[in-house]
């Protein structure tokens, strides 16, 4: 796979973004400012918008102009994040011209990567993360047993959805949510939401 | 909502449009964006100055960019963080080969778009960027343990910052110094507020929240933040003593030290009513032994419209004490 499917999977997040939009503002405004869904389906379209006619082929160029689109477009919170993981994917492929599931999995454990970096959070604070390193792990296993790309996908797909599910447990320890102490342990945490919002894209375009 | 603008979505802009307009000698913009704001006299050699911060809080914190304080700053809009590339933008146009420190306030937003900002820098520019992160409000969490990151917000002291770094800088010290002389004045400045009404932000068009007509809210930070204790209004003595009594115990401040006070209003306080708090604070710092050297007075950092004062102390060694003594000159700050 080339540029032209990193290209689809852009597509395929932006298009999931914004369909969910409502769904994040009204995730986000049982503790946040509701603004997620905005930003989120802002950055992601600015994102896929700044690369869809690109002439390079450089796979890790291309995910480091989308994260640079994206923390332009987005400033905050959630949407530098979101725009740190691209540029950190994109230094880590950089060069890349073809992509295997080898490559897609250290494309996103290095998005995992440069979100915690930025948001210095760890596994288990009730974020994004919570979300998405489950479905990383999925797809380091799946490569490493050299499963089909789409099986692959799929169970990345639920991992990050049932990491989702599961924050409703955790305690938060950033943001907002933070200030509520123990009452913020029933909530189920918005940026896992997006993780998972994710990984659905993510097998959607290898469909 | 009652304000004088045009259209809220034009708010910020045209603020910057009336900045530029008044003090060409002072301020420009570069990267053709009003948001990047940067020094019209920039110096070759010098260490560049930037911050940044959301719009909203008038002088802070574009008023300190001009001779003897800042060289740049990247505005966001009204209480939003300015962007990775904005901050970029400016810190392209103020390096002169020395590198480049960047100072703001300890906020989520800000400090994930400075972090982006740095390692663009050093990634895609070969500029050196070091980074002091002022968080001086004791109001909004406690004192943090050594080698924890501190969760406290930067509010008004950071004009304390701004000065004795920039002075700092002006003396053509080299990044690190400058770094450790802004850390050392961040490690000595406290502040608390107290906010009477709360603020409108123009788009949203209405309050984030209320405060009775009979009451405060002490503890309030500059963006409408919960505080520490909310009750009824109290004599002007009162709500001196008891922000201070925090501010005081936190460093601590002692009998024999010397300090700047910065009293600072929020945005619809009168002056009046922050002189009378000075003099307060005057009486409560001497009966501690405590020599003040210089008060400042008036609005240094602002919540748009909020009613209220915030003090902020900076404790002063003689290094210090001479980079406050320095001239600057400035939109807002001019000695």
């Amino acid at each position: 796979m080339d540029k032209g499917y990193i290209i689809k999977l852009l597509e395929n997040l932006k298009d999931i973004m914004m369909t969910n939009k409502d769904y994040l503002i009204q995730l986000d405004s049982v503790v946040g400012d509701g603004d997620l869904g905005l930003t989120m389906s802002d950055g992601f379209l600015a994102a896929y918008n700044a690369v869809k006619d690109t002439d390079d082929n450089d796979i890790g160029k291309i995910l480091y102009a989308a994260g640079k689109a994206m923390s332009t477009a987005v400033p905050s919170t959630m949407g530098t994040l979101m725009a740190s993981g691209f540029m950190n994917a994109g230094k880590v492929l950089k060069g890349t011209t073809e992509v295997t599931l080898t490559d897609i999995a250290n494309l996103f454990d290095a998005y995992l990567e440069g979100v915690a970096a930025r948001g210095k959070a760890k596994l288990g604070d009730k974020t994004f993360l919570d979300g998405l390193a489950p479905a990383v792990a999925s797809l380091k296993a799946s490569a490493k047993n050299q499963d089909t790309l789409e099986h692959a996908a799929s169970d990345a797909a639920y991992a990050a959805e049932e990491g989702f599910m599961h924050t409703n447990q955790l305690l938060a320890v950033h943001g907002r949510a933070a200030t509520r102490g123990e009452e913020s342990r029933k909530l189920l945490d918005p940026g896992a939401a997006v993780a998972m919002l994710m990984m659905k894209a993510f097998h959607k375009s290898v469909r | 909502m009652k304000k004088i603008i045009n259209k809220p979505e034009n708010y910020v802009k045209e603020m910057l449009e009336g900045l530029y307009i008044a003090h060409p000698d002072l301020i420009t913009y570069t990267a053709d964006d009003l948001h990047c704001l940067v020094t019209a006299n920039k110096r070759e050699g010098k260490v560049g100055l930037a911050t940044g911060g959301g719009s909203g809080h008038l002088p802070l914190f574009l008023g300190y960019v001009g001779k003897g304080m800042l060289d740049g700053c990247s505005v966001g809009d009204v209480f939003q963080s300015p962007s990775a590339e904005q901050m970029l933008a400016v810190t392209k146009a103020i390096d002169s080969g020395a590198g480049v420190l960047y100072i703001y306030g300890n906020y989520n937003g800000d400090i994930f778009n400075f972090d982006m900002a740095a390692e663009m820098a050093d990634f895609e520019e070969n500029i050196q960027v070091l980074s002091v992160v002022a968080g001086d409000d004791v109001a909004s969490a406690g004192p943090s343990a050594p080698g924890e990151k501190s969760t406290r917000r930067g509010v008004a002291g950071i004009f304390f910052v701004f000065k004795c770094a920039g002075a700092a800088a002006d003396k053509m010290l080299p990044l690190e110094e400058v770094k450790r002389i802004a850390e050392k004045a961040a490690a000595n400045v406290r502040t608390m507020g107290v906010a009477l009404t709360p603020c409108t932000v123009p788009r949203v068009g209405k309050p984030g929240f209320s405060i009775g007509e009979d009451e405060m809210e002490i503890g309030m930070g500059i963006h409408g933040e919960a505080g520490i204790r909310h009750g009824k209004i109290e004599p002007a003595d009162q709500i001196t003593d008891e922000m201070l009594d925090k501010i005081i115990t936190d460093l601590p401040y002692t009998a024999g030290n010397e300090v700047d006070v910065l009293v600072n209003g929020l945005g619809a306080t009168p002056l009046d009513e922050q002189y009378i708090v000075t003099r307060r604070i005057s009486m409560y710092l001497a009966e501690k032994n405590i020599k003040v050297h210089r008060f400042y007075v008036g609005e240094y950092a602002t919540a748009i419209e909020m009613a209220g004062i915030s003090i902020s102390v900076l404790k002063l060694d003689a290094e210090l004490k001479a980079l406050m003594e320095a001239p600057a000159c400035t939109p807002f700050f001019r000695q």
